[in-house]
């Protein structure tokens, strides 16, 4: 496969999960400052630095427009500054779409080419009167060209490509999502600790990483710090752990390149993902508690960036 | 016009849960009540249709047994909240703690030594002739001695703004999940309004009821299996049985997938049978055990009771509370709460004939236009006659069923209860409809919660006092302000 090509694979798979996962954040964050309980910077600043935008964004609006929810959402939904932008994500989304038009299913193309259309045009009579429709769209939309491509292309290098760069994003949200809780957890004020708002952050969480079923069955409704950062961090059956994500951005780079083809590019970047599914293996629930799960987050964050590079630099010439 | 805000009128005679007597909001509301009074009919009905929209796509609905097709229907909604203050609510919350303490000692003391039947304060006579009473259950705990772990207290407001309370529901109150929903409509469709009102979080419910769950378990708390027990899909409540699974996390069963087996509980799964240390029931008490109470019972797990009896499975409600809601043990709810307690009740509730007393008959004959008359043992807003709105017919059947069976007929004034600004679907104003309010309360062996706020049913025809889901009736969202931080 052509290096330039399994690049816009790697980047539509990441720019279609980043989209889906940041809409559900805004939706979700929306949601928790509308409950009494939280200050609204306390919702609305984490979630600018999960998405590595708190610099930009206190350059542009200054420190007392971070409790401002309506301008958060403005400039994570609409800012052409912003890379991070839903506008700018799904543009980008778009661009490597366009690039494999002839690898991708019609259909998954044309949901592509009407999501962004409609973000241009449209979407934002919806963002301004009907916001949680205008989240679910995003996300409903994403998920539908997710579906038809697991479902309608083969299974082979290009979709794998695809699905390496959709699991690698989501191994960088859901631990940066969860650092985020933590964060959030740690800095309520002696007023807050209470049980309702514990109970509010780690259902948040949930919601924010599509877990809340899931979440809830498997603890039969036990809502805590530590439950919550042993599902999302260790559970290996839920496809939006960490450990899932790991080993599923392994599996899909085996498939791409066998470990036992030495000479291929990708060596370095699949012996990386080796090493991290191997040390999370070892990870003991015990460890998941604030504040000691910040250390293993940061490390998993950092290793995740370091295993996309290596792709880039190894497989995409970049 | 277009572009004006329509003008509200509340009853007259009437208390009005947003407006004041000088026709302004009141004032301990703040502004809030404005941002709903003061848009346009145009932002009204649009707000209204984004509201309905959202619930057709969540899909609250309920089924009703009188449609002949068995469709779902979604639970008329109103938009416009019901508000109540931060004190209004914190004297609200102390008296509903206190009748339910009260309740719950009760039960045990029927269940146990009938001090209170002994002592007179309660009749034995009224008590023993309970529909729901289970002379069978007469001596058994229940693991960790409670009882009510759910209870759903039915609130009006006289026209001098006066909590009472109209019913107690001790067995299996439903309605929890239109309150979270609710809410969940209210953050989509008036996020502006709810940020400004700091209204306090209904979300954590199945939570707490979780936990309770795992706490009355007679099992270790760790391997604890708790599960919800619903009559299946056709059950007009399905839905609230399958939200309230879902968020608590506990499996949904029905009554086939348990079976007993030396007096412990199992469920019937791909691996093998699992035991079960905790049933959240929503079935009957008389369609729980066909070996005990309907031997004629399709549903039913044989069985259980012994196993309850043995203290192998908790059950929640436990069975035999609806002697405790029986609407003619209501009226001497109040000597309950003097004898147990010591204190006077907090909460005032509607003075109440008892049919079965040959005075109170003899009056309640002679003022049937009056009075409302209820069937004991009847909910949903059956066996009722509603005096003043009565024809001589219906006041002559309800006559003779009265003499007939005293004992199961009681009757209270007809209470002029509060009024909250509704939207008309029809003409897209605000109209003055009849509320009442179910506060729900939680009970474990770490003691009661309330949470803030409940169900506001709406009695959606003008001038009636009928709001029950079955008859028509409507909810709207319930806002219970947070008190004010002290610095």
């Amino acid at each position: 496969m052509i290096s330039r090509v399994a690049d816009h694979c790697f980047w539509l798979g990441r720019y279609l999960e980043r989209a889906e996962s940041i809409a559900r954040t805004l939706n979700v964050t929306r949601d928790l400052a509308l409950d009494g309980g939280f200050e609204p910077h306390q919702c609305w600043r984490p979630l600018l630095i999960v998405c590595g935008e708190e610099p930009i964004f206190l350059e542009r609006f200054g420190a007392s427009k971070i409790a401002d929810g309506e301008i958060v959402q403005e400039f994570m939904s609409w800012d052409q500054q912003n890379p991070d932008s839903l506008l700018r994500i799904v543009s980008a989304a778009r661009e490597n779409a366009k690039a494999i038009r002839d690898l991708l299913p019609m259909e998954v193309w044309e949901i592509c080419n009407e999501l962004f259309l409609w973000l241009t045009n449209g979407a934002r009579t919806t963002f301004l009167e009907e916001r949680y429709e205008f989240y679910r769209t995003v996300r409903h939309q994403v998920q539908l060209m997710l579906g038809l491509m697991r479902g309608a292309m083969i299974h082979d290098t290009p979709l794998d490509f695809i699905w390496l760069g959709l699991m690698i994003e989501r191994l960088g949200q859901t631990a940066r999502m969860l650092d985020m809780h933590h964060y959030i957890f740690r800095s309520l004020t002696p007023a807050q600790t209470h049980q309702e708002v514990e109970t509010a952050i780690w259902l948040s969480l949930m919601r924010a990483c599509s877990a809340h079923e899931s979440f809830l069955r498997q603890f039969q409704g036990r809502v805590s710090a530590q439950t919550a950062a042993t599902f999302l961090f260790l559970e290996s059956r839920f496809p939006r752990s960490v450990r899932y994500c790991t080993h599923v951005s392994y599996e899909r780079l085996c498939d791409i390149r066998s470990p036992s083809e030495r000479d291929l590019p990708g060596h370095r970047a699949l012996e990386c993902l080796h090493e991290l599914d191997e040390w999370i293996a070892q990870v003991h629930p015990s460890q998941m508690k604030t504040p000691e799960i910040h250390d293993l987050l940061t490390h998993v964050v950092n290793e995740a960036t370091t295993a996309s590079n290596l792709i880039q630099r190894e497989f995409l010439g970049g | 016009m277009p572009g004006e805000p329509s003008e509200y009128k509340p009853l007259p005679g009437g208390y009005d849960e947003l407006v004041g007597e000088n026709g302004q909001s009141r004032a301990e509301l703040g502004k809030i009540p404005d941002l709903f009074l003061k848009k346009t009919p145009e932002d009204l009905a649009h707000t209204q249709n984004l509201a309905e929209l959202s619930l057709r796509n969540q899909g609250v609905t309920f089924s009703v047994h009188s449609d002949q097709r068995g469709s779902e229907k979604i639970f008329p909604f109103c938009h416009i909240p019901r508000i109540l203050s931060s004190s209004d609510w914190a004297s609200l919350e102390q008296g509903l703690l206190q009748r339910l303490t009260a309740l719950e000692l009760f039960l045990a003391d029927v269940y146990g030594e009938q001090k209170i039947l002994a002592a007179g304060e309660v009749p034995r006579e009224m008590v023993l002739s309970a529909k729901f009473f289970l002379p069978e259950l007469v001596g058994v705990k229940p693991p960790h001695r409670t009882r009510i772990h759910i209870a759903g207290i039915d609130l009006i407001r006289d026209p001098q703004g006066n909590f009472l309370v109209l019913e107690d529901n001790l067995r299996t109150p439903s309605g929890v999940s239109y309150v979270l929903e609710n809410r969940l409509v209210s953050k989509r469709v008036v996020p502006q309004a709810l940020t400004e009102a700091r209204v306090r979080p209904v979300d954590h419910y199945p939570t707490r009821l979780a936990r309770i769950l795992r706490e009355i378990s007679p099992s270790s708390t760790d391997d604890t299996c708790a599960v919800l027990l619903t009559p299946g899909p056709y059950n007009s409540a399905y839905f609230e049985h399958a939200f309230l699974a879902r968020s608590t996390g506990i499996e949904l069963v029905q009554p086939t997938d348990l079976y007993v087996d030396q007096h412990k509980v199992f469920m019937r799964t791909t691996r093998g049978p699992q035991r079960v240390h905790v049933i959240y029931r929503r079935i009957d008490d008389t369609f729980l055990d066909p070996d005990i109470f309907r031997s004629d019972s399709l549903l039913g797990i044989r069985g259980l009771i012994n196993a309850y009896r043995n203290g192998n499975v908790a059950l929640v409600n436990a069975p035999g509370n609806g002697v405790a809601d029986d609407k003619a043990i209501y009226a001497f709810v109040p000597a309950m709460i003097r004898y147990y307690l010591g204190e006077e009740p907090k909460l005032a509730q509607v003075p109440t004939y008892v049919c079965a007393r040959p005075e109170d008959r003899a009056y309640v004959l002679e003022h049937l236009e009056e009075l409302v008359v209820k069937s004991t043992d009847e909910t949903g807003g059956r066996g009722m006659l509603m005096g003043p709105q009565s024809t001589p017919e219906q006041r002559e059947t309800f006559r003779q069923q009265i003499e007939a069976d005293p004992r199961r007929y009681i009757a209270q004034p007809q209470i002029n209860f509060s009024t909250c600004p509704t939207l008309d679907p029809k003409t897209k104003q605000l109209v003055a409809r009849r509320i009442d309010l179910r506060p729900y309360i939680l009970t474990g062996p770490s003691g009661s919660w309330v949470l803030p706020g409940g169900l506001t049913r709406i009695a959606l025809e003008e001038g009636s006092y009928i709001v029950n889901s079955s008859q028509g009736g409507g909810s709207k969202d319930t806002w219970v302000q947070q008190a004010e931080v002290s610095s």
